[in-house]
C-alpha cells in the first residue's frame, strides 16, 4: 500500500480511481445485458415489450450514473456538514410512504415523487452511511463508552425499525445495521466483544430455527416462519414459499461449469419469479455457470477491495469511515444476496447490486460509489 | 488506540486498518464460502436439477385450435361450419399494476360483454396475482372486435387504461338449419368430437390437426421455441339435396303434427323415417326421421316430448303391467323433469339415433319383390304361374293366412305383387327352396351392413335365418317380409338394385371429400359391390311393382303424385309380440315408373291411429313428397290430371294448409268401391298370423271368415262385442269397417291395402318344436 502511494505522490491533485471506475462500469454493463436476458421472455408475454425492463433500467443506469459523477465532486466533508439534515429527509420519506405507498406485490416500499419511483429503503442506506460516519466522529473520545456506543447504534437502529415497521423490509434493516456494525467494527478496537456478539446471534439464531422447525404444526406461524421452514427444506414448500429458492437452485444447477450460453435460461421463462430481482444471480449461474458466477463474485471481491484500499488511503477518518460504510453495504448486499440465491440462508428480498434490476437501488448505490470516488480524490492530500 | 486526534480531521489508524483487512478476509471467507456452495450445488444435484429443468419445461406448451370441416350438400349449401370465437380472459396481475386501470376496464368489461361488474371487481380483490382467469366463453367476433379496437394502438377508440385482458381463439360447431339432417349429420361434443352420423364417421377428415406452440431440446440441450400452426380439418360436400330434404322433412313432420295425440297421447307415429336415393349411383339424396332435434341444441328435452321411453338397452319401454296392445311409454314434459340425467341421457341417445339405419324392424311385404325377382332370376319362376289363394295355406303345422281370408282367387306372379297375395308368395318361396332364397337374400345385402359412411348403422348379422336353421314355416313367412330384421338402409339399397338392372351400389352420403382451401382431395365415386339380378329380371320386377300403383287391384295407388306414375310396394308389418295390433307399415316406390332414376322409402313405425294396419299411413308422405320433388329434379308430367287430383294437387301445392284426411277418405271410399273390395279389405292381421297353437284358433278364423263372407255391414255389428271400444272412432264408414279379431288381437282394417304380416320368429319356432 505504501507503493501505491508512493506511486500516486506525483499526481496528487486529483486521484481518479479508475480501476474502480472499470469495475462499477464493467459491472452496470454485465447488469443491463443480464437483465435484459432474464427479463425479455416475460416482459413481452405480459407488457408485449421485451425490452420494457431493460429500457427503465437503463434510465436509472444513467441517473445513477450523473449522481455518482456529480457526489464525487461535492466535497465529502460538505456533505458531512448535512449529515443530520440528510438523516430527518431518509426518515422523513420513509414516513411518507405510509400515506402515500404504493403498493407493488402486496407490499408497500415504493413512493413516488414526481413520477419516479422511490424506494426509501434505499435512501436511508445512503443516509445511514453519512450519518453514522460523522456520529462516530462527533462521538469520538465517548464511543469507548456503553452510552456512547450505544447512541452511535441508536440512530440507525431507529431507522431499522422504521423501514421494518413500515415498509415491512427486514432485508433493509438488517443492512442498516449491518451498515453500521461495520463502520463501528472497524472504528473501534477489540474484537472480543464483537465475537461474542457474534456468537450469541448465531446461537439465538439456531435456536429460534430450531424451534420454528420443531413447531411445524403450529398454524400460527407468520409468514417469516414459512420462509424458515422453506429453508430447511425448499422441496417441502415447493408450491409456496420454496418455489422460488427451488427453482433458483434448479437453474444454478442446470447451468453446469460453463451454463447454456447467454440468453439461453430455461428457468427464466416464467418458473422463477422476479427473475431480474432478486434471482437474477441463479440466471446468470443457469446461463454463464460457475464460471460466470465466480467472475462476477470475483468482480465483486475486486471492487470491495478497491474500496477498501481507498479506506486505507483516506485523508481522514471521516473520508475512511464513509468508504468502510459503502463497502460493508456492498459487501453486505453481496453475500445476502448470493446466500439466499443458493439457500444458505432463508430467503428474503436482496438485490444484488448493480446487477439486479431496480431503479432506487442502481441510483443509491452509484450515489454512494460517488462518495468513494469523492474520498479517493483526496487522496495524499 | 491512541492516536492523536483532533476533533475535525481524525486520522485513520492503523489499527483501524488492520481491522479493515480483517474485515476484508471475513468478505473473503464468505465469498469463497458461497463459492463453494455454489460449486457443490452444480457437483451434487447439478443433474437432478437439469433434468428437473428440462421436465418443467414439457408442460410449457399450448395448443392451438383447428377449424373444423364443413359440411355442405350437394348444391354447395352449408350444412354445419364452424365459427372462431374467443374466450375473453382476464389478467388480474396486469390489470392490477395500476389503480387507473381497473375503472376503464372493468366499464368496458361490463359494456361490451355484459359481464357482472362486481364479480369481476371481487375476483381482483380475491386473486390479485391471477394471470389466468376465463371472463366469458364462446364470445362472437363482432362483440369482441369493438373491445379489441380499445386496446389496439392506433385506432380510434383506442384506450391505453384498458389492460389485463386477452382473447384466446376457440370455434365453435354451428348448424345454419337447425334441425335439418339432423341425423344425418350429427353434431360435435365440446371438445370438438362428433357423435352421430357425418361428424362421427367423418371425425377424422373433420378434424384437423391441433397447432401447438412449444419448447423443445436440440442436440445442445438448448431450448428452442416453435409453433406449429393448426392444420383446419377437410370439408365433406354430402350427396344430399337440401331442397329435397326439406320437402321430406315438411312432410313428415306434417304427418307427425296431424296425428300426434290422436289415438293415443304421443307422437305421430313412434319412428318416421324417410329415405330418397338415387338408385344409379347409391346416392342419398334425403334421408330424414321424425322425432328430430335441433343440432345447435342437441340436449333440448323439449324434443323428447311425445317420444316413446326407451328402457336401458335402448329398446322401446314395455311395462310388465302394460297391455300389449300399447305402443310403448310416452314422455311428457312433467316425466322429463322428474328424470335422473341418466335417464334424460338415456331418452336422448334414442332420440339421437338414425332410425333409417340404426332400427330394425320385419319389413313386411315390401320384401315381396324381392322373393319373386329371386324366384324369376333362379327360373324356378317364369312370370307365368297361377297359384289359387283361399286364404290361407298350410305349411308345416302352422296355417298361414293370407291379408283376405275369404282367399283371392286365381293370382299370377305379377297380381301377387300387385294385391300383395302372401299364398302366391309362399307358393313361389317354395318353389325357389331355402338354400336359393337364403342365398338371394345375402345377395341382396340383408343380413348385411351396406357400409353406409354414416355412423351407428345396427349390424344385421345374424336376424336373417341361416338355411340350415330355416323351416318351411321361416321360408313361408320370408316370404312375404315376416320373420327376418331388416332397417331401412338396407331395403332401400337392395331395392334400387331390383329396379336399376341389378347393380348393387355401395350406399353413401358424402361424395367429394374437399381441403380448407378449396381443392378436392377425393372424389367418391358409385361403387358397384355386385349384380344381384339379371336386367331382364330387373325390368320384370319394375313393371309389377307399377301394377302396385297403377294397377287396379294396386295396394299402392295412394303414393301416387298426380300428373306422375310411379311405381313400389306396400308394406304392412305386424310387430313383436304377436296380436300386439302394433303396426310397422312403410311405401316402397321409385320414380318414373318407366325408366326409375329415384327410389322412396317410407316407413311409419307405429302411427299414431286407431287402426294401424294402413299403409295409407306411408303412401300419404310419399305422394306428397313426390308430388313437390319430382317437378324439382325435373320430371315432366306424363299422366293427365283429373279434376279431383286437380283439386288434391292444389292443395298440396298450397303446402298442405288444410289437413288431407278428406281426400284420402274420398279415395278410399273410391277404392272400396271397387268389385274386388275384399282384397282391400282383407284381414291382414288376421291373414297373416300363426294358428298352429290351437285348434280352436283355427276354429275362429274360420268363423271370421263366415263373418267376413255374409257382408261387410255387417262387419261393426259383429265386432262391436270385441275390442270395439278401441277402434270406435273410424267405425262409422262400414266400408272401411275395421275389424279386430280378439284371438289373436289382429284388426281387420278395410282399406285399400292389403298388405298384411307373417308369423312371429319365436312364436313359430316354439310352436313347431313343441309340436
Amino acid at each position: 500500500m505504501n507503493r501505491i502511494r508512493a506511486l500516486r505522490k506525483p499526481r496528487e491533485e486529483s486521484y481518479i480511481d479508475y480501476s474502480l471506475i472499470f469495475i462499477i462500469l464493467f459491472l452496470l454493463a454485465f447488469g443491463l445485458v443480464m437483465v435484459y436476458s432474464t427479463s425479455s421472455y416475460e416482459a413481452n408475454l405480459d407488457l408485449g415489450d421485451s425490452s420494457y425492463y431493460f429500457r427503465h433500467q437503463m434510465v436509472s443506469t444513467i441517473i445513477g450514473l450523473a449522481a455518482m459523477m456529480i457526489v464525487s465532486y461535492i466535497p465529502y466533508r460538505f456533505i458531512a456538514k448535512f449529515a443530520f439534515p440528510i438523516y430527518i429527509a431518509a426518515a422523513v420519506l420513509l414516513i411518507l410512504v405510509i400515506p402515500f405507498g404504493k403498493r407493488i406485490n402486496g407490499a408497500k416500499r415504493w413512493i413516488y415523487i414526481m413520477g419516479m419511483s422511490v424506494q426509501p429503503a434505499e435512501v436511508a442506506k445512503f443516509a445511514v452511511i453519512v450519518f453514522s460516519a460523522v456520529l462516530i466522529i462527533k462521538l469520538r473520545k465517548n464511543l469507548m463508552s456503553p452510552k456512547g456506543y450505544m447512541t452511535a447504534l441508536a440512530f440507525p437502529a431507529l431507522y431499522s425499525l422504521m423501514v421494518y415497521g413500515i415498509t415491512k423490509n427486514l432485508s433493509s434493516a438488517i443492512i442498516i445495521m449491518g451498515i453500521t456494525v461495520v463502520m463501528l467494527f472497524i472504528s473501534t478496537p477489540g474484537y472480543r466483544r464483537y465475537v461474542i456478539a457474534a456468537l450469541s446471534l448465531f446461537a439465538l439464531v439456531a435456536v429460534v430455527v430450531l424451534i420454528i422447525a420443531n413447531s411445524e404444526h403450529s398454524s400460527g406461524m407468520n409468514y417469516r416462519f414459512e420462509r424458515v421452514l422453506a429453508w430447511l427444506d425448499p422441496k417441502a414448500h415447493s408450491s409456496g414459499k420454496g418455489f422460488q429458492t427451488l427453482q433458483a437452485l434448479y437453474a444454478i444447477g442446470s447451468g453446469g461449469i460453463f451454463g447454456k450460453g447467454l440468453g439461453e435460461s430455461m428457468q427464466k421463462m416464467g418458473f422463477i419469479p422476479e427473475a431480474q430481482n432478486d434471482m437474477i444471480f441463479s440466471v446468470i449461474c443457469e446461463e454463464l455457470g460457475l464460471f460466470g458466477a465466480i467472475a462476477v463474485m470475483l468482480m465483486f471481491l475486486l471492487l470491495i477491495w478497491r474500496l477498501m484500499i481507498i479506506a486505507n488511503n483516506a485523508p481522514d477518518m471521516l473520508g475512511a469511515l464513509l468508504v468502510i460504510g459503502v463497502m460493508g453495504h456492498i459487501s453486505i448486499q453481496v453475500i445476502l444476496n448470493i446466500a439466499v440465491v443458493t439457500n444458505t440462508i432463508p430467503n428474503t428480498g436482496i438485490t444484488l447490486p448493480f446487477i439486479s434490476y431496480g431503479g432506487s437501488a442502481v441510483i443509491i448505490q452509484l450515489a454512494e460509489i460517488g462518495l468513494a470516488l469523492n474520498v479517493a480524490r483526496n487522496i495524499g492530500r | 488506540m491512541k492516536q492523536n486526534s483532533r476533533v475535525n480531521k481524525q486520522k485513520f489508524t492503523i489499527g483501524m486498518k488492520k481491522k479493515l483487512v480483517v474485515l476484508f478476509v471475513i468478505v473473503l471467507l464468505a465469498f469463497v464460502g458461497l463459492g463453494v456452495r455454489l460449486i457443490l450445488i452444480t457437483k451434487n444435484n447439478g443433474e437432478e436439477y437439469e433434468k428437473q429443468v428440462l421436465s418443467q419445461q414439457q408442460y410449457d406448451s399450448t395448443t392451438i385450435p383447428f377449424r373444423r370441416g364443413e359440411i355442405k350438400d350437394s348444391n354447395g349449401t352449408i350444412l354445419a361450419y364452424s365459427e372462431k370465437v374467443y374466450n375473453v380472459i382476464l389478467d388480474a396481475k396486469l390489470l392490477l399494476r395500476s389503480d387507473k386501470y381497473v375503472d376503464p376496464t372493468v366499464n368496458a368489461l361490463v359494456k361490451y360483454f355484459k359481464l357482472d361488474g362486481g364479480e369481476i371487481r371481487n375476483y381482483l380483490s380475491e386473486h390479485p396475482t391471477s394471470q389466468y382467469y376465463t371472463l366469458a366463453k364462446k364470445i362472437e367476433y363482432d362483440q369482441v372486435a369493438p373491445f379489441q379496437d380499445l386496446m389496439t394502438p392506433g385506432s380510434d377508440t383506442y384506450d391505453e387504461n384498458i389492460q389485463g385482458v386477452w382473447f384466446e381463439d376457440n370455434y365453435i360447431r354451428k348448424y345454419p338449419n337447425g334441425t335439418m339432417a339432423c341425423d344425418v349429420i350429427g353434431f360435435t361434443t365440446s371438445d370438438n368430437i362428433g357423435t352421430y352420423g357425418l361428424e362421427e364417421y367423418y371425425n377424422d377428415t373433420l378434424s384437423g390437426t391441433l397447432g401447438r406452440e412449444f419448447g423443445y431440446l436440440d442436440e445442445d440441450s438448448t431450448l428452442e421455441r416453435t409453433t406449429i400452426p393448426a392444420t383446419d380439418g377437410d370439408s365433406i360436400v354430402t350427396t344430399i339435396d337440401g331442397n329435397l330434404q326439406t320437402i321430406v322433412e315438411k312432410y313428415v313432420k306434417q304427418y307427425n303434427d296431424e296425428h300426434a295425440n290422436k289415438a293415443r297421447q304421443g307422437n305421430g307415429a313412434n319412428n318416421i323415417g324417410c329415405i330418397m336415393m338415387d338408385i344409379h349411383t347409391g346416392d342419398i339424396l334425403a334421408m330424414a326421421s321424425y322425432p328430430n332435434y335441433d343440432l345447435n341444441n342437441p340436449r333440448d328435452t323439449s324434443k323428447l316430448i311425445g317420444m316413446p321411453m326407451v328402457d336401458e338397452k335402448g329398446k322401446l319401454l314395455v311395462l310388465e303391467n302394460e297391455s300389449v296392445f300399447d305402443s310403448g311409454v310416452y314422455m311428457t314434459e312433467e316425466m322429463i323433469a322428474d328424470f335422473s340425467d341418466e335417464e334424460t341421457y338415456r331418452q336422448l341417445n334414442a332420440l339421437w339415433k338414425n332410425y333409417c339405419i340404426s332400427d330394425t324392424y320385419e319389413p313386411g311385404s315390401v320384401s315381396k319383390p324381392f322373393t319373386t325377382a329371386t324366384g324369376l332370376e333362379i327360373g324356378a319362376l317364369s312370370g307365368n304361374e297361377h297359384y289359387n289363394c283361399n286364404g290361407s295355406l298350410e305349411i308345416g303345422d302352422w296355417k298361414i293366412h293370407c291379408h283376405n281370408t275369404y282367399g283371392d282367387g286365381d293370382v299370377s306372379v305379377e297380381r301377387a305383387i300387385e294385391i300383395s297375395c302372401n299364398v302366391a308368395l309362399m307358393h313361389e318361396a317354395q318353389a325357389i327352396g331355402k338354400e336359393n332364397f337364403t342365398k338371394f337374400q345375402r345377395q341382396f345385402g340383408f343380413g348385411l351392413k351396406t357400409n353406409i359412411d354414416l355412423a351407428g348403422e345396427f349390424r344385421t348379422e345374424g336376424l336373417t335365418i341361416a338355411a340350415s336353421n330355416m323351416t318351411s314355416t321361416d321360408l313361408a313367412t320370408n316370404a312375404f317380409g315376416q320373420n327376418y330384421n331388416c332397417d331401412m338402409i338396407e331395403m332401400i339399397t337392395a331395392f334400387s338394385s331390383l329396379i336399376n338392372g341389378g347393380y348393387y351400389y355401395e350406399p353413401h352420403v358424402v361424395k367429394k371429400i374437399v381441403s380448407s382451401s378449396g381443392s378436392t382431395i377425393k372424389n367418391i365415386e358409385p361403387r358397384v359391390l355386385r349384380q344381384t339380378i339379371s336386367p331382364s329380371t330387373s325390368e320384370k320386377i319394375i313393371q309389377y311393382c307399377n301394377k302396385v300403383v297403377a294397377g287396379e287391384e294396386g295396394t299402392g295407388k295412394t303414393a301416387r303424385p298426380a300428373g306422375y306414375m310411379i311405381g313400389g310396394k306396400t308394406g304392412t308389418a305386424q310387430t313383436l309380440p304377436r296380436g300386439n295390433r302394433q303396426y310397422v307399415v312403410s311405401f316402397m316406390g321409385y320414380a318414373p315408373a318407366d325408366h326409375p332414376d329415384i327410389a322412396i322409402y317410407v316407413v311409419v313405425d307405429r302411427p299414431n291411429v286407431p287402426m294401424q294396419d294402413d299403409a295409407k299411413n306411408a303412401t300419404w308422405i310419399v305422394k306428397r313428397v313426390l308430388t313437390e320433388a319430382l317437378p324439382y329434379l325435373n320430371y315432366p308430367m306424363t299422366e293427365e290430371i283429373s279434376d279431383k287430383e286437380q283439386a288434391e294437387l292444389d292443395e298440396i301445392r298450397a303446402n298442405m294448409v288444410t289437413p288431407t284426411q278428406p281426400n284420402q277418405e274420398d279415395g278410399a271410399a273410391a277404392e272400396d268401391g271397387n268389385p274386388d273390395g275384399e282384397n282391400s279389405e282383407g284381414e291382414k292381421a288376421e291373414g297373416t298370423s300363426e294358428e298352429g297353437k290351437a285348434d280352436e284358433k283355427k276354429e275362429d278364423a274360420e268363423k271370421q271368415k263366415k263373418d267376413k263372407k255374409e257382408e261387410k255391414k255387417d262387419d261393426t255389428n259383429i265386432w262391436e262385442s270385441f275390442d270395439v271400444d278401441e277402434t270406435t272412432g273410424y267405425y262409422i264408414d262400414p266400408n272401411t269397417g275395421n275389424l279386430v279379431n280378439p284371438e289373436n288381437g289382429n284388426e281387420m282394417g278395410g282399406d285399400d291395402l292389403p298388405d298384411f304380416t307373417g308369423a312371429p320368429t319365436a312364436e313359430a319356432s316354439e310352436g313347431k318344436s313343441s309340436e
